[in-house]
């Protein structure tokens, strides 16, 4: 007994002593580093990369080319220029000088591989569909790339900026290391990684960009609950803390020192099954469209003002972009719903379905907002929310009606050939109208952007009259402390640490 | 019946217990009917308001919802699954330990063996894994998943009391009239064990609360718009210094009834004990 | 000595049996998933033929037996397989790492709650009725009640929000180890305590109780002996037997509370791991995390029904029944 009490004592002691000893910690302040706390990363190696943790391949990797924040154009990165005269061959000129982290040099031979390598079916590649486009692929030298198309397509280029498509080293094994050692011509190289945990990286010193990156190195933090991110930054123990939601917003905005930006938006489509009932028939789609309200949904759903950080449309294209043309919002008529769908033979009212990824940011609220209004115009709808990939593999594409994020893409057009189009992989609403489809040909094809931009005006206003579609357009928000300069991320996803830099 | 009041008087602990469990059961009942507000509706100008403005008592959570209707309607979910969870895991428990003390022998080393199998894994793990895999809690699958995490405990205690009365003289007594297995156990033997079997029944009475809870917290209990007092704490973590009723009451909640319901164990275990 | 030998002996045997259907068992469970691993790991964009590519890779279309012995084969060489998101990264270097974290977190919360349980479950005991036991009792009570992440939660707010002393996210900072940093256990080992003292005072004061009603320190009481002198030479000993087996039942919350806390506090253990991996469909990842918390779980009860029948000489002497 007595030894028992001892025994205890001592390891209170020893426990007591411990927490006291790791107060006494040093703090490096010569290199500077910028710490990130990003969500818990599933597949990383570029073609199967799911879109997690872009912090970290976005400056581990490099594109052809990637978006300047400040202009929307985009500038050249590996490559240094490019051209086509028909939209169906394209001209590619490479940087020189360029290394791997491994110590090979940059070369066509490795934007070939990088394209070709989308086709090989052991891959899986994400984007083995966009690039399927391609007939062959040149390399007259070590600098240029002449890659020809099946047909023309004046918006290629936009797809080499997909996260996915960074460029990789031809004589390096992707698929045993991807994994654990990923590798590309990046401002910043992979020092060590515990998986699901942490991954430190340090600055690329022989990047080929003169002054950059600005900082020594990257720590990136992997936490799967948000609430503990911003914990995290509360404290000063992390710099940045991407994707927080508006609530979090509001808890930031009453401390100092940290700020939480938006640079872009993401969209979440309401899309109405037209092949099943009741959406089959316009009326009833026209009728759901009078119940919604605007205002209500951004505030319920992101806490922001309709307009100041939250969008709303009934079109497949985003109100920040060039191609948008502005149709008036609906007034929310509940008596006009109700006549329109007892027109259509529901006097009663409705009840359908609605699914939705539960657990993908905003999901849930809108979920039960879109609830909420519906109800009063006879609409019932049945919320049926799972984790996102029960969703995605067993309710997705063939529901009544279904929630879905999407990102935003600078160019529109391939989003609509694969959810729009009769028959595209991803059509959530199974729309299959002729003069849709039509009108996506031609955007694709039209080298001559007025006339693009004219077709885009058709297509939208086609939608507003007939569409089976609500584009709810949320913030993407991201939390930095004030000490960081110069944060850039673009619609890409993709973050350029390369220019950050921190005081 | 007189019995019961005169240990409460003796306890005055339990009565706090006993009622505060019947307030629940009456709120569970009675409650939806109390609110004006409903569960689910959000009103987007009041979000993360305080208790007592807006005749919102306890408040409202980040959506605007109303506090006090959520755990009033939480209430249901979370009592019927304890509810249903103790009654089902104690009644396959009967059935399981009952026969394997009766029979005893081969049976009875199967059934041991069955249960250690069973309780090799933590009933929250083994919970919380398949319900995440299942992807989708409803109050059945709660109510089975969690009875199921249970079922060695009731089991064993049905088995230990059933093991002590098969001595007695009036077993017996049973066999030589002729009486069957079926007979003999349930007929004869059962109304002597009640008192065991109902403490530990209300013992998991109490768990079921904490573990439902806690698999909500988790995510993987009772799916929105159905409010889930565990996910309400997990849900409204972030604004805590924002709007800390939002977690406040719903923690309460679970608090008090495990509280009541250890409270009435406790009593029911003391006079039923007793009682023999 | 040799009872106990034997004890342990039959109790290993069962113990494999148990592991060998349990991890049967977990196999089935896992793989019957609603869901497809392989387009969840794809994501949103996945076309059909990416999604069969993937599967084909990873050998998910290979019937489920084979698969099973595999993944047994592996385990019994010390392989526990690779993640299913990580090719090239093997679970063992992901897992034991987390193992040894949570190890050390559940050894300080039994630091913290074991010596206090004891010492004021006894004290209870010794003061059954009077006013230190009731304060004892309903503090016990009430702490029963609370399940882990509601004092985590409460505990974060008041040394989160309001104090500041202790952080409130337990992570280990990048390029350190648990070691230098120990003070992230102190809240999640804190939370787990709550609860563990509720039920292990509470029974010890019953025990205690029972024993101080017992026939001989009764005798002894009477006979005019010192009642302190009693308690500490007699009582106690006899008193404290039963706390391992309390402490062995209630072994199965306190896993469960490692979940819990580890999940809600950031911690990198191994319950955390089970949730990243099961919110990720990792088949091979919760498969490894399960069986391990199954065999520790399984080892810690069999280590504490030895303990009891080393330290009951009525156990060890004649044999006792289980």
């Amino acid at each position: 007994m007595k030894r028992k009490a001892i025994t205890s004592i001592l390891l209170v002691a020893v426990l007591a002593t411990s927490l006291f000893a790791g107060g006494a910690k040093e703090t490096a302040l010569t290199t500077k580093n910028i710490r990130i706390a990003e969500q818990v990363p599933g597949l990383i190696t570029p073609g199967v990369w799911d879109g997690q943790a872009f912090s970290m391949n976005s400056s581990i990797y490099e594109y052809l080319v990637e978006i300047n924040t400040s202009t929307g154009e985009l500038d050249p990165v590996l490559a240094t220029e490019w051209s086509t005269a028909d939209g169906k061959q394209w001209t590619f000129k490479l940087r020189e000088n360029v290394l791997f982290h491994d110590g090979s040099t940059f070369d066509s031979q490795d934007v070939k591989f990088t394209i070709e390598r989308t086709q090989d079916p052991s891959i899986g590649h994400l984007k083995k569909q966009d690039f399927e486009i391609v007939a062959s692929i040149e390399t007259p030298d070590s600098h240029t790339v002449l890659i020809n198309l099946k047909e023309a397509r004046p918006t290629f280029i936009y797809q080499l900026t997909d996260y996915n498509m960074c460029i990789l080293s031809s004589d390096y094994d992707y698929s045993s290391l991807g994994e654990s050692k990923p590798m590309g011509t990046g401002p910043f190289i992979m020092k060590q990684m515990i998986p699901k945990e942490s991954a430190a990286l340090v600055k690329n010193t022989s990047y080929w960009q003169a002054g950059l990156p600005k900082v020594d190195a990257l720590s990136i933090y992997f936490v799967s609950d948000i609430d503990a991110s911003v914990s995290m930054l509360e404290d000063d123990r992390v710099d940045v803390v991407p994707f927080v939601t508006p609530v979090i917003q509001t808890r930031l905005s009453k401390i100092d020192g940290i700020s939480v930006i938006s640079p872009y938006q993401e969209q979440r489509f309401v899309a109405m099954n037209v092949d099943e009932e009741p959406w089959d028939d316009n009326r009833v789609r026209l009728a759901f469209k009078y119940a919604m309200d605007p205002q209500n949904i951004a505030k319920s759903v992101t806490q922001m003002e309709l307009g100041n950080g939250a969008e709303y449309n009934e079109t497949p294209i985003m109100n920040m972009l060039s191609e948008y043309k502005p149709l008036p919002l609906r007034e929310r008529d509940i008596e006009k719903s109700k006549a329109l769908l007892a027109e259509a033979g529901y006097p009663d009212g409705v009840t359908v379905e609605l699914f939705y990824a539960s657990d993908h940011p905003f999901g849930k609220e809108l979920a039960q907002t879109l609830k909420e209004l519906a109800s009063p115009a006879g609409f019932n709808l049945d919320l049926k929310g799972y984790t996102r990939d029960v969703y995605l593999s067993q309710y997705w594409l063939n529901v009544p009606l279904s929630i879905t994020g999407w990102g935003g893409r600078i160019d529109p057009s391939m989003l609509l050939a694969l959810a729009f189009k009769g028959g595209g992989a991803w059509n959530e609403s199974h729309l299959a109208d002729e003069r849709v489809d039509a009108l996506i040909d031609k955007i694709s094809s039209e080298i001559d952007p007025d006339k693009r931009t004219g077709y885009y005006h058709e297509l939208q206003e086609l939608f507003y009259e007939e569409g089976p579609l609500l584009n709810v357009q949320v913030p993407y928000l991201v939390a930095i402390s004030d000490r960081i300069i110069d944060y850039r991320q673009p619609l890409t996803m993709l973050p350029q640490y390369k220019y950050t830099d921190i005081k | 019946m007189k019995y019961f009041f005169y240990q409460m008087k003796k306890h005055p602990l339990s009565i706090v217990g006993i009622s505060v469990l019947l307030l629940w059961i009456l709120i569970a009942i009675f409650g939806p009917q109390l609110t004006s507000f409903t569960h689910t509706a959000m009103d987007a100008e009041h979000q993360m308001t305080a208790p007592g403005e807006f005749g919102h008592l306890f408040g409202t959570d980040s959506m605007g919802r109303d506090i006090m209707s959520r755990i009033i309607y939480g209430s249901r979910s979370i009592l019927t699954v304890a509810l249903m969870t103790s009654i089902f895991s104690t009644i396959i428990g009967i059935l399981l330990g009952f026969t394997a003390g009766y029979f005893s022998g081969k049976i009875d080393a199967a059934f041991l063996r069955t249960m250690d199998i069973l309780m090799a894994i933590p009933p929250l793990v083994l919970s919380m894994v398949v319900l995440g895999i299942l992807g989708d809690s409803s109050i059945l699958s709660l109510t089975l998943i969690v009875s199921i995490a249970f079922i060695p405990a009731t089991a064993r205690v049905s088995r230990g009391v059933l093991l002590t009365e098969k001595s007695q003289e009036y077993v017996s007594a049973a066999r030589i009239r002729g009486e069957s297995h079926f007979y003999i156990m349930f007929i004869e033997i059962l109304p002597n064990t009640t008192g065991p079997i109902i403490v530990e029944a209300t013992a998991r009475f109490a768990y079921s609360i904490m573990m439902v809870a806690s698999l909500g917290f988790l995510g993987v209990g009772l799916q929105p718009p159905t409010p889930d007092w565990g996910m309400m704490v997990i849900e409204n973590k972030p604004i805590i210094a924002q709007a800390p009723w939002a977690v406040l009451f719903p923690a309460l909640a679970i608090a008090s009834l495990v509280i009541a319901i250890s409270i009435f164990s406790d009593f029911v275990s003391k006079v039923l004990i007793h009682e023999r | 000595m040799n009872r106990t030998l034997s004890i342990i002996l039959r109790r290993t045997v069962s113990l494999l049996i148990t592991l060998t259907v349990m991890s049967l068992i977990i196999f089935l469970l896992v793989e019957i998933m609603p869901g497809d691993v392989a387009q969840m790991i794809l994501g949103q964009s996945a076309t059909e033929e990416a999604v069969s590519a993937l599967r084909e890779a990873r050998g998910l279309n290979d019937p489920v037996m084979e698969r099973y012995f595999r993944w047994v084969g592996g385990v019994l060489t010390g392989d526990l397989g690779e993640s299913i998101y990580m090719k090239g990264v093997t679970i063992n270097s992901i897992l034991w790492r987390r193992v040894g974290h949570s190890l050390v977190l559940a050894l300080s919360a039994f630091i913290l709650f074991v010596p206090l349980s004891i010492i004021l479950g006894v004290l209870a005991g010794v003061k059954e009725n009077k006013p230190t036991d009731s304060i004892i009792s309903f503090l016990g009570l009430a702490t029963m009640a609370l399940p882990e992440f509601v004092s985590g939660v409460f505990l974060i707010t008041i040394f989160g929000v309001q104090l500041n002393w202790f952080p409130i996210v337990s992570i280990i900072p990048i390029g350190e180890s648990l070691f230098n940093n120990l003070e992230i256990l102190f809240l999640p080992a804190l939370s787990i305590t709550f609860v563990m003292f509720g039920y292990v005072s509470r029974m010890q004061r019953s025990s205690m109780i029972q024993v101080m009603n017992s026939d001989y320190i009764r005798a002894a009481i009477l006979k005019g002996m010192n009642r302190k002198y009693v308690i500490f030479r007699h009582a106690l000993k006899n008193a404290l037997l039963p706390t391992i087996t309390i402490i062995g039942m209630n072994m199965g919350w306190l896993f469960g509370g490692l979940v819990v806390v580890e999940t809600l506090f950031g911690f990198p253990g191994m319950g955390s791991l089970l949730m990243t991996a099961i919110k990720t469909r990792d088949v091979p990842l919760i498969e490894a995390c399960v069986l391990l918390i199954t065999v520790i779980f399984s080892l810690s009860t069999m280590i504490t029904d030895v303990l009891y029948s080393y330290l009951n000489p009525r156990v060890r002497f004649q044999g006792g029944q289980r």
